[in-house]
């Protein structure tokens, strides 16, 4: 066979292979193993640096990092992913050989996820000295909170003023004509501000044993009709359609939504950049909110334990962790602390009703539902 | 005598040498090509229980797929033909003048084409902004007032703004495409076929020429640079991603669902999404590729031999349109840049609810010092440049090896076997950056984990990305080639290796110089497999750190700036290199880049 022949018969068979989906039955074993929490996990091999798992926060700087350098002596490398549900997704791509030892980002909405997949292990922080608020969903040894903050409707205050409209009392309000177009809401399935908001609904339209979601596919399905956007993540929700925002500065806006999801202190970080102005404001309506607390964990099969152990210490510091809503634009969740007053970051947060009703439990077992439902809601063509 | 009798046994070992080398390369090659993406699509099957039909006839019940396969093709469409609008007058002007410095100007009118794509997106962001340039001229395409705001309810169309912006900026980033193709063809027909024409009753008009001449001499070259212009518009990543973040293309949708796929019993959503869409996009695409390498068989034929400095002199110096339209030309490929220089010293600020635009340093010491990313520029450009090195190590001598090939193959008169090997050479233009990032992250998490953390390991998809050019600049290189000079070589007696740089490496150091220079740009710019694989913060790119910054709530209006800044840096990388490659371009060059 001449070498043009073999090139063609190689390039045939690749491509065959490849359409055909073929597979060994040791490595389709393989690969059902992966998910079993029984699964072998393999411990990351030491090379003396600290692998943390985190989203782009904008307060790890490289000054705060060179700080806890300088004070632990220890290494730190960060591997990054786009958002928690990015954070998600790499742990469980990697859950029988780890590539990090810490997890930073992970929020109450997918956390559950995590536990049930045995991707966490045993932290030895003392979680004193944390808010009621931040250790009421999850207070276990497996995670431990390092912001929080509620999730909720945010509203362009000035538009509706301007456009005669008046306040909602009701979610169902949005269903209303006045609404028609006027809403843009983050897709649970790709975003995490979503899925808090999705939970959120969950609770308003009162799930019950049997009736897990309530009625909040009805109020979704109602809300698609009534011409709402729905974006991949929070800030083409925020920064391309909500008009109450700094979107209305960038390039990238297109405006036309009054209304989004966000949280309830972003009019306060709204303030803080933009001195001590906003025309954004929250909705607080009893159980429309979700209180998201974001955590820090160890990686199961991480290598380097101790060192791990010594960053999530630092990390909920009071004197780390207070700067919280500087960092990353959430509370702080040590007692004794909240958000500064300097341009109306305090003054412009709102502070949400918030039930405790969505359980870490609840949301290990129906989220999966709840995402569907809400898929086959807002499908509407 | 005994010398000579050993030279003619060794010849054919030397031979038999290079043909088994030559064999090993290709067999390399394609295995490292195809590899990547037959691996992701069994992971795929075996997640979703899937079989290769159902995917495909699963596609129009996958969430968000048909809207993004409606938008994939309009938008392609769209953006091809805009790139024929632009683009021909201002080659068709190029190629009938004698123009003072023609490199300067052909450097500045191509140079969108290796300018990575997310320092042309940051460029038409900042060009639509608030106070940019655009906003400034009355065309609204971000709140969609004045002239936009008109054709929106005209055309009764919701949001065209960003659609409009997107496809201008495919157009942008396509010009080149054009200009490489028409202009040689134009620049060397023969003047004397117009002239004769217009004497004859088939071209007495406007229009009988255009049909008798001018179409059937230009329009390969014009449909070869439509098809590669809708082939990267159609895997368009960081454009969609900024200038249409409400709408998806195929990619994009991947890139969305990219994280969560291929993992057994989770997320079976996104792997079922991304194993339709990926077996869609791949067949489209092969026939692009199918299509466009017949257009350019046809391109090949048509192309006279009259030398090009004759039809310029007959034509003379540059009208006053000729100069008018290039001078447009020029001013439009150039905008974007001095738009995303000017964005990074500017910052926002609110006062009293209005905003100003106020010049500051703060965004380049921020870029620098990295306060609000993982890294500063200048730690980020040595990634950077790192990752392009090594691929230009692999690359160049891979590309040129499979030119060289393609070339033998065509000279021992196989013919098919030629054109096959051409073709797969493209083939990784075929399968989309983002589809074989997953598959070298799937398929290295299962065999090899360790691998994951490899720093290097982003080189090999934008190896893979690379070689496609590197062959097309190195192949009409071989084909302009001068068998004479081997010969003559062999008459003195020389031996193989000093045949080979006399009679060929003397002649092929410019386009080697070019296609080195392209892979460099390409690496540096390439984004999709790299913002799926360089996950180490230690080892972030300047791409990764101008999407990263951007990717920010930017509440802090320092975030901008700093993000403009960081572009900045890697559009003069881009320029610098670009530059330097057009010195070496031969006058004559006519390779499709």
């Amino acid at each position: 066979m001449n070498s043009k022949s073999k090139a063609v018969v190689l390039f045939t068979l690749l491509v065959s292979f490849s359409l055909s989906g073929c597979l060994s039955e040791e490595a389709l074993e393989s690969l059902e193993s992966e998910n079993s929490c029984s699964a072998e996990i393999q411990i990351r091999e030491s090379d003396g640096t600290l692998k943390i798992l985190t989203y782009d926060i904008a307060g790890f700087s490289d000054e705060l990092i060179a700080q806890f350098v300088n004070e632990s002596g220890i290494e730190v490398e960060f591997i990054r992913t786009d958002d928690a549900g990015g954070i998600l997704d790499q742990m469980m791509l990697t859950k029988s050989a780890p590539l990090a030892d810490l997890m930073i980002g992970l929020d109450n909405t997918y956390l559950p996820t995590a536990i049930q997949n045995c991707l966490l292990m045993e932290h030895s922080v003392s979680d004193e000295s944390f808010t009621t608020s931040s250790m009421e969903f999850y207070r276990g040894p497996l995670a431990i909170p390092f912001d929080e903050g509620d999730v909720c409707l945010n509203y362009d205050e000035d538009a509706l003023t301007a456009a005669n409209m008046s306040v909602p009392t009701s979610l169902w309000n949005l269903t209303e004509p006045e609404w028609n177009g006027k809403m843009t809401f983050p897709s649970p399935t790709t975003s995490s501000p979503g899925r808090a908001f999705l939970a959120a609904t969950v609770d308003y339209f009162g799930h019950s044993p049997g009736n897990e979601s309530g009625n909040m596919s009805s109020w979704w399905n109602a809300v698609a009709k009534n011409g709402a956007t729905f974006t991949s993540g929070w800030s083409e929700s925020y920064v391309n359609y909500y008009t109450g925002g700094y979107g209305e500065y960038m390039e990238g806006h297109i405006g036309g939504a009054y209304l989004t999801v966000s949280y309830c202190h972003s009019p306060g970080v709204e303030a803080y950049y933009s001195g001590n102005y906003t025309h954004s404001t929250s909705l607080v309506l009893p159980r429309a909110s979700f209180h998201q607390v974001e955590y820090t964990g160890i990686i199961n099969g991480a290598a380097e334990v101790s060192a791990a152990n010594k960053f999530i210490a630092f990390l909920t510091s009071l004197e780390v962790n207070a700067n919280m809503p500087d960092y990353n634009s959430m509370y702080s969740v040590r007692n004794g602390t909240d958000l500064p007053e300097t341009d109306g970051y305090r003054f412009h947060a709102d502070q949400a009703i918030v039930s405790t009703a969505i359980t870490q439990q609840l949301i290990e077992q129906n989220m999966d539902d709840w995402l569907m439902t809400w898929q086959d809601a807002v499908q509407i063509n | 005598m005994a010398t000579a009798t050993v030279k003619q046994t060794m010849e054919p070992v030397h031979r038999r040498t290079l043909k088994s080398f030559r064999t090993l390369i290709v067999v390399v090659f394609l295995i490292g090509t195809m590899l990547p993406f037959a691996y992701a699509l069994i992971r795929l099957n075996y997640v979703t229980g899937w079989t290769l039909w159902q995917a495909i006839f699963e596609f129009p019940h996958v969430y968000g797929g048909l809207e993004a396969l409606r938008f994939t093709f309009l938008e392609a469409f769209a953006s091809s033909l805009l790139t024929v609008v632009i683009g021909l007058p201002i080659a068709w002007f190029l190629s009938r003048y004698q123009w003072k410095r023609i490199r300067l100007l052909r450097a500045f009118l191509a140079v969108p084409f290796v300018t990575p794509a997310i320092v042309a997106a940051m460029g038409f962001l900042s060009l639509i902004r608030q106070d940019g340039f655009l906003t400034k001229i009355g065309i609204d395409l971000r709140l969609e007032e004045g002239v936009i705001g008109w054709f929106a309810e005209v055309s009764g169309w919701q949001h065209p703004g960003h659609f409009i912006a997107l496809i201008i900026a495919h157009a942008w980033f396509n010009l080149s495409l054009m200009i490489r193709f028409v202009e040689p063809t134009l620049s060397s027909l023969d003047p004397a076929w117009e002239e004769q024409l217009s004497m004859l009753p088939g071209g007495k008009s406007r229009v009988s020429r255009l049909k008798n001449l001018w179409i059937p001499v230009i329009g390969p070259a014009v449909l070869c640079a439509a098809s590669l212009s809708f082939l990267f518009s159609f895997t368009s990543f960081a454009l969609v991603k900024w200038l249409a973040p409400t709408s998806h293309t195929l990619e994009s949708l991947m890139a969305e669902a990219g994280s969560s796929a291929g993992i057994v019993g989770y997320r079976i959503d996104s792997s079922e999404l991304i194993y339709s869409v990926a077996i869609l996009q791949f067949l489209v695409l092969l026939l692009t590729l199918w299509i466009t390498a017949l257009l350019q068989k046809r391109y090949s034929e048509r192309l006279s031999l009259l030398s090009e400095q004759g039809v310029r002199k007959h034509h003379g110096p540059p009208s006053r349109l000729a100069k008018f339209v290039i001078g447009l030309g020029v001013f439009f490929t150039v905008l974007p840049f001095i738009s995303v220089l000017f964005s990074s010293f500017q910052v926002r600020k609110i006062t009293d609810g209005s905003v100003e635009y106020v010049w500051t340093l703060e965004g380049w010491r921020n870029a620098w010092g990295g306060d609000l990313s993982t890294m500063g520029v200048g730690e980020a450009m040595s990634n950077s440049i790192i990752y392009a090195l090594c691929t230009l190590l692999v690359a160049l001598p891979l590309g040129w090896i499979l030119a060289s090939t393609i070339f033998k193959l065509e000279q021992s008169g196989w013919s098919k076997s030629s054109k096959l090997l051409d073709l797969a050479c493209m083939l990784p233009l075929a399968i989309s950056a983002l589809m074989v990032g997953l598959g070298v992250l799937l398929g290295g998490l299962r065999w090899y984990p360790e691998m994951f953390s490899w720093f290097l390991l982003p080189v090999y998809p934008h190896v893979l990305l690379t070689v496609p050019f590197v062959v097309r600049v190195m192949l009409p290189a071989y084909h302009s080639l001068d068998p004479a000079y081997t010969e003559q070589c062999q008459m003195l007696n020389l031996s193989p290796l000093r045949s080979w740089y006399h009679g060929t490496l003397m002649f092929l150091r410019g386009p080697a110089v070019v296609s080195g220079s392209l892979t460099l740009a390409f690496s540096l710019g390439e984004f999709g497999a790299s913002w799926l694989l360089v996950r180490s913060g230690n080892w972030d790119t300047l791409s990764i750190v101008v999407d990263q910054l951007m990717s920010r709530p930017n509440f802090d209006p320092l975030i901008h700036p700093t993000a403009m800044a960081a572009a900045t840096m890697l559009m003069m990388l881009t320029f610098f290199l670009f530059l330097f490659a057009e010195r070496f371009r031969a006058h004559d060059q006519r390779s499709g880049f």
